[in-house]
């Protein structure tokens, strides 16, 4: 008996460091993938407006950005929560995003093309996505998560980043002309095609509702955040029922 | 009688002798794994650093024939090599009888896919992060001439090989090495590997799109959304964990069991 109970609970740690291992290299393989993957995903389609500072205007940086970067914390949040329960998805996928876009704006858009980093930081999503999991974690359901947690992502988004943001929109005065500091900094360092396309976008706004571009913005961002959250959940979950097939 | 006198062993012998058996996460092949896949990235990278703006911008200046197409060529070269390589040794290589392989030596496999798993994690990382985004930094600051650029070169025909390699070593691997994929196909690897593939016909279209109608390089632009397959289809990793997760939790139950025995 008493070496059955010694083999039993000896046996049990040789089992909990072959899970350990598997945890270990599943987290890190994770981190890489759901970086990698969504910040390829997110270069090819929101791209520009995630980290030019110009391009962080009222109209479209409050409205692509959070729509989009819904997609991945989605289906991530989606498979972990139904899968293993872990109700930290949406944040855990924001992470790996996060890290890996530092390391990529850092070394590509500074050390080598040579644009200073206070032009090419990234919008923060960490706390939407924390807000996101709190939300399934309180009510347990995923409609709600949906309604209350995606719309308050996409309406959120501009308040979140603007204790970053605030200092680059002071005006100054530049040759006559009335600028942002971000403005300026778009005017100084050249790059092929992108100040026209920005300008364009402003003038279009300055007439707009008047001028509550940024509200109108956001709820609308919250609507569509709502949507890309389900069809993303919907996705994440459908891509991870195990499914054989004999035959290609 | 004790069972020591029985068996000429304490229980606590036989029972790290029984661990010894068991397979584990090899953490030096992961380190090795790591190392070797950043020291050839970084030594392109920063060959990349220093040719790139000063004999990298133009395809017809003749520094360009010398520093750069050289390399291009050397990479097709040495990546179709790795290609018929890496996957004519795990053919050849191949399980011939899955049905007769243990819980311990299929755990052991298992944990050969997380490596993998693992080098095509960290070649994904490689290329959906750092080769895209130079990519990214060079087309703001310099115009497009031909599709050869040091950024293409170092993506479209480094990090992309690369990654089909790893990709599709992988499937080999699973399919060659591990008796549930014997004889049928886990759907969610087939969608999440298909990405990196699928990815080349888009570069076609990209390049030509690029040559024929935009000269631009947003990369939020319509041209480059087909470049989004490669990430959407990388969501089914998600079924792949699962299904990691599900038989490693599996044979480590059995082998618990094994060795209560």
């Amino acid at each position: 008996m008493a070496v059955t109970e010694t083999t039993e609970v000896r046996s049990s740690a040789l089992g909990l460091r072959l899970e350990r291992h598997v945890d270990w290299m599943i987290i890190i393989i994770l981190i890489l993938i759901i970086g990698a993957a969504s910040g390829f995903t997110l270069a090819v389609t929101m791209g520009d407006w995630e980290y030019w500072v110009d391009w962080k205007d009222r109209r479209f940086w409050p409205l692509v950005p959070p729509v989009l970067m819904m997609i991945f914390p989605a289906a991530v949040l989606g498979i972990t929560w139904t899968k293993l329960r872990i109700p930290f998805g949406a944040t855990f996928a924001v992470f790996s995003y996060t890290l890996l876009k530092w390391v990529s704006l850092y070394f590509n858009f500074n050390v080598f093309a040579g644009f200073p980093m206070s032009m090419v930081w990234q919008s923060t999503f960490i706390p939407l996505a924390i807000l996101l999991d709190a939300t399934i974690v309180i009510t347990g359901s995923v409609f709600i998560t949906g309604f209350v947690g995606a719309f308050l992502w996409g309406v959120l988004m501009y308040p979140v980043n603007w204790v970053m943001l605030a200092g680059f929109h002071e005006p100054i005065l530049y040759n006559g002309e009335l600028v942002t500091a971000a403005d300026l900094m778009g005017f100084e360092y050249i790059r092929t095609g992108l100040p026209e396309y920005v300008r364009m976008i402003e003038r279009s706004t300055l007439r707009s509702f008047a001028d509550t571009v940024v509200p109108l913005t956001a709820v609308f961002a919250g609507f569509l955040c709502v949507l890309v959250f389900y069809v993303s959940w919907a996705a994440g979950t459908f891509l991870c029922r195990q499914t054989w097939v004999k035959k290609v | 009688m004790s069972v020591e006198a029985l068996s000429g062993t304490t229980p606590a012998e036989q029972l790290a002798s029984k661990r010894a058996d068991v397979p584990g996460m090899n953490w030096s092949k992961v380190g090795w794994t790591f190392a070797i896949i950043a020291l050839v990235y970084g030594a392109h990278r920063v060959y990349m650093q220093q040719m790139a703006f000063t004999v990298g911008l133009d395809y017809f200046e003749p520094e360009f024939q010398i520093y750069w197409m050289p390399l291009f060529w050397a990479q097709v070269v040495v990546g179709g090599l790795a290609f018929f390589g890496v996957n004519g040794y795990l053919w050849m290589t191949r399980e011939k009888n899955p049905e007769a392989v243990t819980p311990r030596d299929e755990l052991g496999r298992y944990f050969g896919l997380l490596l993998w798993v693992f080098s095509f994690a960290v070649i994904l990382g490689v290329l959906g992060s750092f080769a895209t985004e130079s990519d990214a930094a060079w087309h703001q600051v310099t115009i497009r001439d031909t599709d050869f650029t040091p950024t293409h070169i170092g993506l479209f025909y480094f990090a992309l090989p690369a990654l089909i390699i790893a990709a599709v070593g992988l499937f080999m691997y699973a399919k060659t090495r591990l008796p549930q994929h014997a004889d049928k196909y886990l759907v969610p690897l087939g969608i999440a590997l298909s990405g990196p593939i699928l990815i080349l016909p888009t570069v076609g279209y990209n390049e030509w799109g690029h040559t024929f109608f935009y000269a631009e390089e947003l990369f939020g632009a319509p041209v480059h959304w087909g470049f989004a397959f490669l990430g959407l289809a990388l969501l089914a990793v998600g079924g792949v964990v699962v299904h990691i997760l599900a038989r490693m939790g599996s044979l480590i139950q059995e082998i618990q069991d094994e060795a209560k025995v």
